[in-house]
C-alpha cells in the first residue's frame, strides 16, 4: 500500500499557470536577459514577477494569448527595471543598449559551434528592434499580431522590422544555414 | 493586375519595380499573410521570377536564423530558481482559491464536461514522487561514485552540462513533485463541479494527449439460451483501462463508468494457467473452470483461461536496461509519450528478477525517474512509468550522460547492458556538437553499454541523425508508430522473449440449453463478434503473445435457478427443434477457439466441452476467484446492475483470499487500489 506521502494530491487549479511556466520559462528568461543586458539574475526576477502577475489574471481573460501576454509583461517589466536602475540610460537608444547586451551573451558556449555563433552574431549586429522582432517571430514563435502587441507597435511596423532585418541578414546566413 | 479579383482591391498592389522593399514579401515568406492579401502576393510572385527568387531567399534566411535560434534555445534554457518557482506556485494556489469563487463560479464560457475531465486527468498524473528523494542529479558532478571515467574520454560534456547542472539540478524531479497541499483533495473535487473556460493551447494539447472521450459501453445483458445459445468474441490483450482508472482513483478523481472496461481490468493481471510446452501442437491451451458466482450464488461463473506457450526465457542473459526518455513538451502527443509508456509496460512484463530497469528523463533538465529496480518489482516500475508526463524543453545531451552513468554503475557482466533512448527526434545535444555526442556514445559502447534509439511520433523525425547515433553505440534504431510495433521491437531487445504465438484469436461459446437458461459475457463489450465472423478468416481479432494469458468470464444462469426470460411472442414459422444427443451429456457448454499462426492466413481451431461439477466459489482456484474479484470491482465502479449487492468490501475480501503467489506484486497492488476506492 502506498505511503501517505505517496498519496499527496496534486495542485489542480494552478495547472495552467504551471503549464505556462514549463513552456515559456526558458524563452522568457532568455528574452528578459536580452532586454537587461544579459543579466540573468535580474531576468529571473522579472520573469518571476510576470508569473506572479499572471496568477492574478483570470484564465479566460488571458486565454490562448498567454505567450503574448507574458512576453509583453516581461518586456515592460524589463524596461521599468532598466529605467529604475539607470536614469542615465537613454531608453530606446539602440546603440546604447547593445554593448551591454553583448557581454555575457547567453549562448557564449555556443561559440564552439561556429555556424550557429556566426548567425547569432550577425543577428546581434542588427538594430535592437529588428533583432527583437526577429527573435519573437522565429524563436518564441509569435505571430506578427502578437509581436505587435508585445512591442507596442503596429502590425505594419512589425512587418517592416522583420523585412528589413531579414534583408540585412540575407546572403550572409544562406551558406551557414545550409549546414545547420 | 488584370487578373486582380474584387477582394484584392482593398490592398495596394505590389510595386512593379520596388517590390524588394515591400515587407509583404517577407510576411508572405513567413506564412503571415492571409486571404486576399496572400493571394495578391502569391499572384505577383508567380508572375515575377526575380521576386520569386527573392521570396525564396528571404524564406531560406528565416529558416537559417530559426535553426540557429533553436540551437541557442536548446543550449541555453535558463530557468527560474526553485524558490522563485515555488513562489509562483504558492501564489497560483492562493489566487485560485479566490478565483474559484469569483471567476469560475461566475459562469464563464464553457467547454464541455469532457474537456474538463481532460484537464483533470493531466493534473492527476502529477502524482507525488517520493520514492527517489536522493536522486536529483547534478550532471556537472556526475552520478555519486559513478562518474569520472567518462569525463576523461569525453571532456566536452563537462562544459556542456555545466549550465543545466549548476542552475537547475532539481528541476526534472520537480516534474514529479506534487505541491504539498492539504487542500489538494478539496480543490480537486471542487474543480470537477466547475465548468471552466480554457482556450489555452497547452491544455488543449494535453487534453488531446489524455483524451478522455470514452465510448459509451452498454454492458452485455443476459441472453436467453433459447434465443441464442452462442456467444462470440475476439480476445483482448489490452489493459489500458485498468491503468487509466488506477490513475484516476489514486488522484481522487471520479471514474466515469465508460472508462471501465472490465475485460481490460481482468486481463491486466497474469494468471497461472498451464501453458502448453514449447513445440506443442497448439500454441496456447484453454482451461475452463466453473464455480458459483460470488455476487449471485445461484448463478455459475465460467472462467475461460487461455495461456500461450512460454518461450524459453532461460537463455536470455540478464538485462540492465536504462530507459532514457524524452519528456520534453514536444512528446506531448498521443503518438509519443503515451505510446512510449505503453510500450515500456509491455517490455516490463518480460523482465525477471535478475534484470534491472532504470528510467532517466530529460526535458529542461535531467532526472532519474526510476532508480535501478529489479525486474521483478513490476508494479513499482509500471507505476513509475505511469507517472511520467511531458513538459519543458529538450536537453538530451545531459540525459544521455546520466543514462550511461547509471548503466555503467549497474553493469551486468555478460548481460544485456543497454541504454534505450525514446525520443521524437527533437533531440538536442546541448552545447556539444553531434560529433562529440557520437564520440561519447562510441566510447560507452566499448564499456559494454549499447544504445538503442526508439523513434516516436511523426513529422520532423531526424532519422539520419538517430540512426547514426545508434550505429555508433553498437545499437539499433527503430521507429515505433503503434503498440504492435513497440511490442515487436522492444522484444527483440530481450532476445525475442515476447513473440506473437497466434493471431486473430476468436472464441465462441455454445451453451447447452438443457443445462443453461441464460448467459452473460462479462466485459468484452467492444469485442463481441457476429457468430458468422467466427469462421470468417477475413475478420480480424486479437492476438496472443508468448507467455501471455487471456481470461474471459461468463455468468451463467443454470436450469433450476430463478430466471424470467424477457417475454417473446411465439414464432409463427418455426417450432422448437428437438435437442441434439449432446444436450443430454450433462455438459454445460463448449468453448470453440479459432486462430491463425502469426504469419498465416488460414485459421485453425479446436473445441473444449465443459461440464459443471458444482463447485462452490470458495472451492474454485485462486485465479478464478481473483478474476471474479477484479470483475466485480470493475462492475462496482461501473455501477453495474449485474453485480448484485456486492460492495468494495466484498471485492477486497475475495481478492485478499485469492492472492496466491502474486508474482510481480500485481495482486497486492490491486488490493491497495480497492482500498483507495473504498476510502472515497
Amino acid at each position: 500500500m502506498p505511503s501517505p506521502e505517496g498519496e499527496r494530491m496534486p495542485e489542480p487549479k494552478t495547472h495552467w499557470i504551471q503549464a505556462a511556466l514549463a513552456r515559456h520559462e526558458a524563452d522568457l528568461v532568455r528574452y528578459a536577459a536580452q532586454r537587461l543586458g544579459g543579466d540573468l539574475d535580474r531576468a529571473r526576477d522579472v520573469v518571476q514577477e510576470a508569473f506572479l502577475r499572471l496568477c492574478k489574471e483570470r484564465r479566460e481573460d488571458v486565454g490562448a494569448r498567454v505567450a503574448e501576454w507574458l512576453h509583453r509583461v516581461v518586456r515592460n517589466l524589463a524596461i521599468d527595471a532598466r529605467r529604475k536602475e539607470s536614469r542615465m540610460m537613454t531608453l530606446n537608444d539602440e546603440d546604447h543598449a547593445r554593448p551591454d547586451e553583448r557581454a555575457p551573451r547567453p549562448g557564449a558556449a555556443l561559440e564552439q559551434r561556429d555556424a550557429v555563433a556566426q548567425v547569432l552574431e550577425r543577428l546581434d549586429a542588427l538594430p535592437e528592434k529588428q533583432r527583437e522582432a526577429l527573435r519573437l517571430k522565429l524563436q518564441a514563435g509569435l505571430s506578427y499580431k502578437e509581436i505587435a502587441a508585445v512591442m507596442d507597435e503596429t502590425v505594419g511596423n512589425v512587418g517592416w522590422l522583420i523585412h528589413v532585418g531579414l534583408k540585412a541578414l540575407r546572403g550572409k546566413l544562406a551558406v551557414e544555414g545550409a549546414e545547420l | 493586375m488584370k487578373r486582380e479579383s474584387k477582394d484584392e482591391r482593398g490592398y495596394a498592389p505590389v510595386d512593379q519595380r520596388d517590390w524588394a522593399e515591400d515587407p509583404r514579401l517577407s510576411a508572405y515568406a513567413l506564412g503571415e499573410l492571409e486571404g486576399a492579401e496572400r493571394a495578391l502576393v502569391a499572384r505577383f510572385v508567380a508572375d515575377h521570377a526575380e521576386a520569386r527568387a527573392w521570396v525564396d531567399e528571404l524564406a531560406a534566411t528565416a529558416r537559417a536564423l530559426e535553426s540557429a535560434l533553436a540551437q541557442e534555445s536548446s543550449a541555453f534554457a535558463p530557468a527560474l530558481t526553485d524558490e522563485q518557482r515555488d513562489a509562483v506556485a504558492a501564489s497560483a494556489r492562493r489566487r485560485h482559491a479566490l478565483g474559484a469563487r469569483r471567476g469560475w463560479l461566475g459562469g464563464a464560457a464553457l467547454v464541455a464536461a469532457a474537456a474538463l475531465a481532460g484537464t483533470i486527468s493531466v493534473l492527476i498524473t502529477q502524482q507525488a514522487r517520493d520514492s527517489a528523494p536522493g536522486y536529483a542529479y547534478d550532471i556537472s558532478g556526475g552520478v555519486p561514485g559513478g562518474a569520472g571515467s567518462v569525463r576523461g574520454s569525453a571532456p566536452a560534456p563537462a562544459t556542456r552540462f555545466d549550465r543545466a547542472g549548476s542552475s537547475e539540478p532539481r528541476r526534472a524531479l520537480s516534474l514529479f513533485k506534487a505541491a504539498p497541499g492539504a487542500e489538494g483533495l478539496e480543490t480537486l473535487s471542487r474543480q470537477q463541479d466547475l465548468p471552466q473556460a480554457d482556450a489555452d493551447m497547452e491544455v488543449a494539447e494535453e487534453r488531446e494527449m489524455q483524451r478522455e472521450g470514452y465510448d459509451h459501453i452498454v454492458e452485455n445483458a443476459f441472453m436467453p439460451v433459447k434465443l441464442d445459445a452462442r456467444s462470440t468474441f475476439s480476445i483482448d490483450v489490452d489493459t489500458a483501462s485498468y491503468t487509466n482508472v488506477r490513475r484516476m482513483l489514486n488522484s481522487g478523481a471520479s471514474v466515469p463508468p465508460d472508462a471501465v472496461r472490465v475485460e481490460e481490468f481482468i486481463n491486466y493481471f497474469p494468471y497461472s494457467y498451464d501453458a502448453p510446452s514449447p513445440g506443442a501442437e497448439r500454441p496456447f491451451a484453454v482451461q475452463v473452470a466453473v464455480a458459483a458466482t460470488p455476487w449471485a450464488p445461484q448463478h455459475r461463473l465460467v472462467r475461460i483461461g487461455l495461456a500461450a506457450e512460454a518461450l524459453d526465457l532461460g537463455e536470455r542473459p540478464a538485462a540492465n536496461l536504462v530507459f532514457l526518455l524524452d519528456v520534453s513538451g514536444s512528446m506531448n502527443d498521443p503518438r509519443k509519450l503515451p505510446l512510449v509508456k505503453r510500450a515500456l509496460g509491455l517490455l516490463v512484463e518480460q523482465l525477471g528478477e535478475g534484470d534491472r530497469v532504470s528510467i532517466v528523463v530529460y526535458a529542461g533538465a535531467v532526472g532519474l525517474a526510476l532508480p535501478p529496480t529489479s525486474g521483478a518489482a513490476r508494479e513499482a516500475i509500471l507505476q513509475a512509468i505511469e507517472r511520467l508526463e511531458a513538459g519543458g524543453s529538450t536537453n538530451g545531451g545531459a540525459g544521455i550522460q546520466l543514462a550511461y552513468d547509471v548503466a555503467r554503475e549497474q553493469l551486468i557482466e555478460g548481460g544485456l547492458n543497454r541504454v534505450l533512448l525514446c525520443t521524437d527526434g527533437d533531440f538536442n545535444v546541448g552545447v556539444a556538437s553531434d560529433g562529440e555526442l557520437e564520440r561519447l556514445i562510441a566510447e560507452e559502447a566499448k564499456s559494454g553499454v549499447f544504445l538503442t534509439v526508439l523513434g516516436f511520433g511523426a513529422g520532423d523525425f531526424q532519422d539520419a541523425k538517430m540512426e547514426k547515433l545508434s550505429n555508433r553505440g553498437n545499437g539499433n534504431f527503430a521507429y515505433i508508430d503503434s503498440l504492435l510495433e513497440a511490442r515487436k521491437v522492444l522484444v527483440e531487445q530481450l532476445g525475442g522473449t515476447l513473440a506473437t504465438v497466434a493471431k486473430d484469436v476468436k472464441v465462441q461459446v455454445e451453451f447447452n440449453p438443457a443445462e443453461v437458461q441464460a448467459a452473460r459475457l462479462i466485459g468484452y463489450e467492444n469485442r463481441v463478434l457476429a457468430h458468422q465472423d467466427f469462421l470468417d478468416d477475413g475478420k480480424d481479432a486479437g492476438e496472443i503473445g508468448a507467455g501471455h494469458t487471456v481470461t474471459a468470464l461468463y455468468e451463467v444462469i443454470p436450469v433450476g435457478a430463478p430466471y424470467t426470460p424477457p417475454p417473446l411472442p411465439e414464432s409463427r414459422y418455426t417450432t422448437e427443434a428437438p435437442p441434439a444427443r449432446a444436450a443430454f451429456s450433462g455438459e454445460l457448454l463448449t468453448v470453440r477457439l479459432r486462430y491463425k499462426a502469426p504469419d498465416g492466413d488460414v485459421s485453425t481451431g479446436f473445441e473444449v466441452p465443459v461440464s459443471d461439477r458444482g463447485a462452490t466459489f470458495d472451492a474454485a482456484d485462486e485465479d478464478t476467484r481473483f478474476a471474479a474479484a477484479v470483475a466485480a470491482f470493475g462492475m462496482v465502479l461501473r455501477g453495474s446492475e449485474h453485480v448484485g449487492g456486492a460492495t468494495l468490501d466484498d471485492v477486497r475480501r475475495w481478492a485478499l483470499e485469492a492472492l496466491g503467489e502474486d508474482r510481480g506484486g500485481y495482486r497486492a497492488g490491486f488490493l491497495a487500489l480497492v482500498e483507495r476506492a473504498r476510502q472515497r
